[in-house]
C-alpha cells in the first residue's frame, strides 16, 4: 500500500513537472517568427510580467497570432497595429491598467490611476501637445521585458530609478530643446539620499526621483508642496518649520521652504558650520550680520559649540575613570541621553525659536552635568579606594608584623 | 568576673561537655616537617583560605545577584556601581577564584615533585585532583553568571568542547545548556551548580582531603626514613599556624591590591542573537586545553581531531590520577620517568597557556 502511494506521489510529481516545463508563453506564431529575428523581442519576452500573466502580443499589437503566415497574421480585420506610437502606447497600457474591473480580475493590488496621473505630468502634457520625445510608459518600464516594480532588474526598481530618469534627464543633448538643467542625476548621486540608495542600497528608506516628483504624474514640485514632500519622511522637521515664524515669510517671498537652505538634488549632511555668520553660511543667504536671524544663528553656533566642548570634557573624564578600572556606565548613559538631546536640538533649529531651543539645551546641560558628576565621582572613588587600600595595607602590615614578631618569640625548633 | 576568668570558665564549661582536652592534646603533638620543600606546604592552606574568602564574598554577592538572563547583567552592574563596596566584593571574588586555582595548581605540583602522593597517601592525591576538578567547575559556572558577551560565547565554546566527548558528551552538554544551545535557560543551571552543587561537593571532598591528612600526617622526605637524625619538625600549633597566618595576611593584601587596581570588568550584556565577537577565550586555566585542541588537525585517520585531542587529554588526566600506583618508590627508573613527565606536563601547560593568552 505504501509503495503504491509512493509511486502515485512520484507520478503526480512528474505530471506537475512536465506541465511546468511544457508551459508556453503566449505569443503564438508572432513569437515563433520574432525568435528568428534579431530584434531581441522574443528573448526579453521570457521575463515579461504580461507574458507570464497570459497576455499575448495581440493584447497590445492586435493581429492574429495563430497564423503561420505573416501577411495572414497582420491581415485586415485582425486589428493589427504594428509598432505603437507614443500616444497609442499610453492608451494601450492605460486601456487595461485604467480599467478597474479588468485590473480587479488580474491584479487588484495595482493602482489604476497611472494614465490619469500621467496626463497631469509634464511628460503627459507635452505628449498631448505632440512632443513625442517625452517619456511614456515604455520609456521607463520597457516594452517587451516589463518586470514587476519590486524586481531588482526592473528599470523602475527603487535603486534603478535614478539611472532610468537620468537616461534622458542627464543627457544634455537630448534635453537641449527642453531648456531644463541636466545635472540632477550627478547631484543626486553625491547627495545623502543618493549615497544611501545607490551605495548603501537602502531601497526602503532613501528616496529616489519618483519619491519627490511622483511616478506617473512626474512634475517639479510647487514651492507650496516642498514642505509636504520633504515632510513625508522628515515629518518633525517639516512640522517645526511650518509652525515657525519663518514659514509665513517664506511663503510671502515665494522661497522654497526646505530647498532654500538644503538645496534640491545635492542635499548633503548638515553641519553646525552652516549656521556660521560668514559668507556661504545658510542663514547668510537671507540674513545680514546683526539682524534678528543672524543673532539666532549665532546663538545656535555658540550653544552647539559649548555643548560639544562639554562632550569632549565628558569623554576625557569618563575615559580616565574607565582606564582606572572604574564603572562609568551610568555616566555613559547620561552622555548618550545628552547626545540624543543634541540630535533633537539640531532638529529644533527648524522651529527658529530661541525659547524652544533653550528648553532643549537645559535638558542637554542637565544630562551632561550628570555625566560629568559621575566621572568626577568615579575618579574620587578611585582615590578613596587607593586611600582605603593604603590604610588596609598598613593595618595588614602591622598585623603581619605582629604575627612575624610572635613567630620570633615562639620557642625555637628542635 | 575578669575576662581571663570568664574565658577559663567558658573553657571549663566546654570541657565538661566535649573532649576538648583530647583535641588540645592532639594539637600539641601535631607536627609539620621542616626542610627544603617546607615553603610549598603553605599552598594547601592558602587554597583553603581563598576558598573561605570565596564563600564569604559569594554569599554577599548572592544578596544582590539575580540569576536569570533578564536580570543577571543589571544586577551585577548594580553590585559594581551602586552597592557600597559591591565593586570590592565582586572584584575580590573574581580575583580570589583565580588565585585559588593558581594556588591549587602550585599545591598539586609541589605534592607531585615532593612525591608526597606515594603510599599511604594515594587517596589524598585522588581527593585533591577531584577538588581541583570541582574548582574548575566553579570557575566555568561562575564565569557565565554576569551574563556578559564574553562569558556567553566562552560558555558556548566550552560546552561545545564537552559535546565532543563521544557518547556522553552531547547529553551532558544538553543538560548543562538546558537545551541545544546556550540560552537564558543555561544561566539558572550554572547558577544552581555554582552556589549549590559545587559548594556541597567541594566541602565534602575538602573534609575527606583534610581528614586523610590529619589521619596520616604531612608527608615527610623519604631520606628521613634512612637517616632519622636529619628529621626536623615544627609544631603545627602555633609555629606552622602562625606562619600560615602570615601567608594568609599577605594573600589578603595582594587580593585587595588586585581588586583596587584591576577591578573585575563587566563588558557588554550578552545577546544570544548577536554574532560572536573576535578573540573569544576561556579563563586562563582552560586555555591550555583550548589551545591544544586548536592545534589538532581536522581528522586523524577515522577520528575527528578534536575528539582525539580530548582523548589524549583524558588519558593524560587518568595517568595523572594513577601516578601513586605507577611510581611506588620501588624503582628509581620509574620515579625518574614520572618526574620528567611531570616537568614536561608543567612546561606544556605553561607554554600552551601562554600561547593561548597572547594568541
Amino acid at each position: 500500500m505504501t509503495k503504491v502511494f509512493a509511486l502515485a506521489l512520484i507520478a503526480s510529481g512528474l505530471v506537475l513537472t512536465s506541465r511546468v516545463s511544457a508551459e508556453e508563453l503566449p505569443g503564438g506564431k508572432c513569437l515563433e517568427c520574432h525568435s528568428t529575428l534579431e530584434d531581441g523581442v522574443a528573448e526579453v519576452w521570457q521575463d515579461d510580467v504580461h507574458a507570464h500573466a497570459g497576455i499575448g502580443c495581440d493584447g497590445c499589437h492586435g493581429g492574429d497570432p495563430s497564423q503561420d503566415d505573416s501577411d495572414l497574421a497582420k491581415r485586415r480585420g485582425t486589428r493589427y497595429r504594428g509598432k505603437l506610437s507614443a500616444q497609442e502606447i499610453i492608451l494601450s497600457c492605460g486601456g487595461c491598467h485604467g480599467d478597474i474591473e479588468y485590473m480587479k480580475s488580474r491584479n487588484p493590488a495595482l493602482p489604476i490611476d497611472q494614465l490619469e496621473k500621467y496626463r497631469t505630468s509634464v511628460h503627459g502634457k507635452l505628449l498631448a501637445k505632440g512632443e513625442t520625445r517625452v517619456a511614456q510608459c515604455v520609456s521607463c518600464h520597457h516594452a517587451h521585458g516589463v518586470r514587476a516594480v519590486n524586481d531588482a532588474k526592473s528599470p523602475v526598481y527603487a535603486e534603478n530609478v535614478p539611472a532610468t530618469c537620468g537616461h534622458c534627464h542627464a543627457d544634455a543633448e537630448y534635453m537641449a530643446d527642453f531648456e531644463i538643467p541636466t545635472n540632477q542625476y550627478e547631484e543626486y548621486t553625491q547627495s545623502v539620499h543618493g549615497k544611501a540608495l545607490l551605495e548603501k542600497h537602502d531601497v526602503r528608506g532613501a528616496p529616489a526621483c519618483n519619491d519627490c516628483h511622483g511616478n506617473h504624474g512626474a512634475a517639479p514640485p510647487s514651492i507650496d508642496a516642498i514642505s509636504n514632500i520633504c515632510g513625508t519622511c522628515h515629518a518633525f522637521n517639516a512640522e517645526l518649520f511650518l509652525g515657525s515664524p519663518l514659514a509665513p515669510d517664506f511663503k510671502e517671498k515665494s522661497l522654497a521652504d526646505c530647498v532654500a537652505c538644503h538645496s534640491k538634488h545635492l542635499i548633503t549632511h548638515v553641519s553646525d558650520d552652516w549656521l556660521a555668520d560668514e559668507p556661504g553660511g545658510a542663514c547668510r543667504k537671507c540674513h545680514e550680520t546683526g539682524d534678528e536671524g543672524s543673532d539666532l544663528a549665532l546663538y545656535y553656533v555658540d550653544t552647539f559649540g559649548s555643548i560639544q566642548r562639554s562632550f569632549d570634557e565628558i569623554g576625557d573624564l569618563l575615559t580616565r575613570a574607565e582606564m582606572k578600572g572604574m564603572d562609568v556606565t551610568e555616566g555613559e548613559d547620561y552622555a548618550e541621553a545628552a547626545r540624543q538631546g543634541l540630535m533633537q536640538a539640531r532638529t529644533l533649529i527648524h522651529a527658529f525659536s530661541k525659547p524652544v531651543m533653550e528648553e532643549k539645551v537645559t535638558d542637554i546641560s542637565q544630562n551632561q552635568a550628570a555625566a560629568l558628576e559621575v566621572g568626577y565621582a568615579q575618579l574620587k572613588a578611585f582615590d578613596d579606594r587607593r586611600r582605603g587600600l593604603t590604610i588596609s595595607t598598613l593595618l595588614l602590615l602591622l598585623l603581619t608584623l605582629g604575627v612575624a614578631i610572635k613567630i620570633r618569640t615562639l620557642p625555637p625548633l628542635d | 568576673m575578669s575576662p581571663k576568668n570568664r574565658k577559663r570558665s567558658l573553657l571549663d564549661w566546654a570541657k565538661d561537655r566535649y573532649p576538648i582536652a583530647q583535641f588540645q592534646e592532639w594539637a600539641k603533638h601535631k607536627t609539620v616537617p621542616v626542610g627544603r620543600g617546607a615553603f610549598w606546604y603553605y599552598f594547601g592552606g592558602i587554597t583553603l583560605f581563598l576558598f573561605l574568602i570565596q564563600v564569604g564574598t559569594g554569599i554577599m554577592l548572592m544578596f544582590y545577584y539575580k540569576g536569570s538572563a533578564d536580570t543577571a547583567f543589571e544586577s551585577v552592574q548594580f553590585i559594581s556601581a551602586k552597592v557600597p563596596f559591591g565593586w570590592l566584593i565582586r572584584s575580590v571574588h573574581a580575583w580570589s577564584a583565580n588565585l585559588m586555582i593558581l594556588s591549587a595548581f602550585i599545591h598539586m605540583f609541589s605534592v607531585f615533585f615532593m612525591r608526597a602522593y606515594r603510599k599511604p597517601r594515594e587517596l589524598t592525591w585522588i581527593s585533591g585532583i577531584v577538588l581541583l576538578a570541582i574548582l574548575f567547575g566553579f570557575g566555568f559556572s561562575g564565569y557565565l553568571l554576569p551574563w556578559n558577551e564574553l562569558a556567553f560565547f566562552a560558555t558556548k565554546v566550552g560546552t561545545d568542547i564537552i559535546g565532543i566527548v563521544p557518547y556522553i558528551g552531547e547529553p551532558i552538554m544538553y543538560v548543562l545548556r538546558g537545551g541545544e544551545d546556550v540560552t537564558g535557560s543555561t544561566l539558572p543551571r550554572f547558577f544552581a551548580l555554582h552556589v549549590a552543587l559545587f559548594p556541597a561537593l567541594l566541602t565534602m571532598f575538602m573534609f575527606v582531603h583534610l581528614f586523610f591528612i590529619q589521619l596520616q600526617g604531612i608527608h615527610e622526605p623519604q631520606a628521613w626514613e634512612t637517616q632519622p637524625e636529619q628529621r626536623k619538625t615544627m609544631p603545627f600549633f602555633p609555629h606552622f599556624f602562625m606562619r600560615e597566618l602570615l601567608f594568609w595576611l599577605i594573600t589578603l593584601n595582594v587580593l585587595a591590591a588586585l581588586a583596587v587596581f584591576f577591578p573585575a570588568e563587566l563588558g557588554v550584556e550578552a545577546n544570544p542573537f548577536s554574532p560572536a565577537p573576535a578573540g573569544i577565550k576561556p579563563e586562563w586555566y582552560f586555555l591550555a586545553t583550548f589551545e591544544f585542541l586548536k592545534y589538532m588537525p581536522a581528522h586523524v585517520g577515522p577520528i575527528e581531531g578534536e575528539s582525539l585531542g580530548l582523548l589524549v587529554i583524558s588519558f593524560g588526566g587518568l595517568l595523572w590520577c594513577l601516578v601513586p600506583w605507577i611510581d611506588r618508590g620501588t624503582n628509581r627508573r620509574i620515579t625518574t620517568t614520572v618526574m620528567i613527565v611531570g616537568v614536561v606536563a608543567l612546561l606544556f601547560l605553561t607554554i600552551m597557556t601562554y600561547r593561548g593568552y597572547f594568541a
